[in-house]
């Protein structure tokens, strides 16, 4: 318990930094004496690079042209040129 | 390339459309799951976002303000829907069992059009489907955070919510995903 207490169990934020290699070492030490957190953590590692590596989806062809048709470009006088 | 934009360059217009469609387009796709309806909301957050290209404030990031809107334009879709639509089980006035059927949702008619197959396939796997599940502000910002890089501040700042209750968000969202890929993986 005394040890617990000064090596307390990593929060949601610190197992995030975990994962993104940024823990700083002696909390990273935690999960060499910790299965619960170390079993956490590695679940969470695993999302968040499932997460990371969703692919990115586009839109139609000729988005672009369907935006620009309805959009009013600025004239430096302030004023709409169409 | 937003102050080339605000001179009224129409190239800088169209670099900006370039850059963000598909971060935008993917968000709100995420959010609603309809391809075509996807389309037309991300085509409204660029229009709004074009046409007031003046009134944008560089302290903010324009990612951020694009984000922000889009988000919105996703949310309040889904808040409309929500009103309209009936329960899976039945409208929630039905009393008996054939008022419930008869009220139901039929799903599985095998009268999807092609957009719903494409759906069906780029958003069919667990973790697409485990992130459906999830409620749309966690879903917001899990998308914001995890698959868009925006930092927690940006993501207050995208949302008009306490930095707490982003972080909140993120970590409840994360269990609950957590969980729902643990039963797929059963």
């Amino acid at each position: 318990m005394a040890e617990l207490s000064r090596n307390p169990h990593l929060t949601p934020d610190e197992i995030e930094l975990w994962a993104q290699g940024l823990l700083s070492a002696t909390r990273v030490m935690h999960l060499a004496d910790c299965r619960e957190c170390l079993t956490t953590a590695e679940r969470e590692r695993k999302l968040l690079r499932d997460l990371a590596q969703l692919p990115r989806f586009g839109p139609e062809f000729g988005f672009a042209e369907r935006v620009m048709a309805h959009v009013r470009i600025p004239t430096p006088s302030g004023n709409f040129g169409r | 390339m937003v102050e080339w934009a605000k001179d009224g360059h129409e190239p800088a217009f169209r670099e900006l459309v370039r850059r963000y469609e598909r971060p935008v387009f993917s968000l709100v796709y995420r959010m609603v799951r309809d391809r075509a309806l996807a389309e037309d909301l991300a085509q409204e957050t660029f229009i709004k976002v074009l046409n007031g290209i003046r009134s944008y404030r560089p302290e903010f990031k324009f990612s951020s303000w694009i984000f922000k809107i889009a988000n919105n334009a996703a949310i309040d879709h889904l808040r409309r829907r929500e009103l309209d639509t009936l329960s899976l089980d039945g409208a929630p006035h039905a009393q008996t069992p054939e008022e419930m059927q008869a009220t139901a949702l039929q799903l599985g008619s095998g009268q999807e059009s092609p957009l719903d197959e494409v759906a069906a396939r780029e958003l069919g796997s667990h973790i697409e489907r485990a992130i459906a599940r999830l409620r749309p502000e966690y879903r917001a910002c899990i998308l914001l955070r995890h698959v868009e890089g925006h930092s927690y501040e940006e993501i207050a700042q995208m949302l008009d919510l306490p930095l707490g209750t982003v972080k909140t968000y993120i970590h409840r969202g994360r269990n609950e995903l957590r969980v729902y890929l643990e039963g797929v993986n059963e």
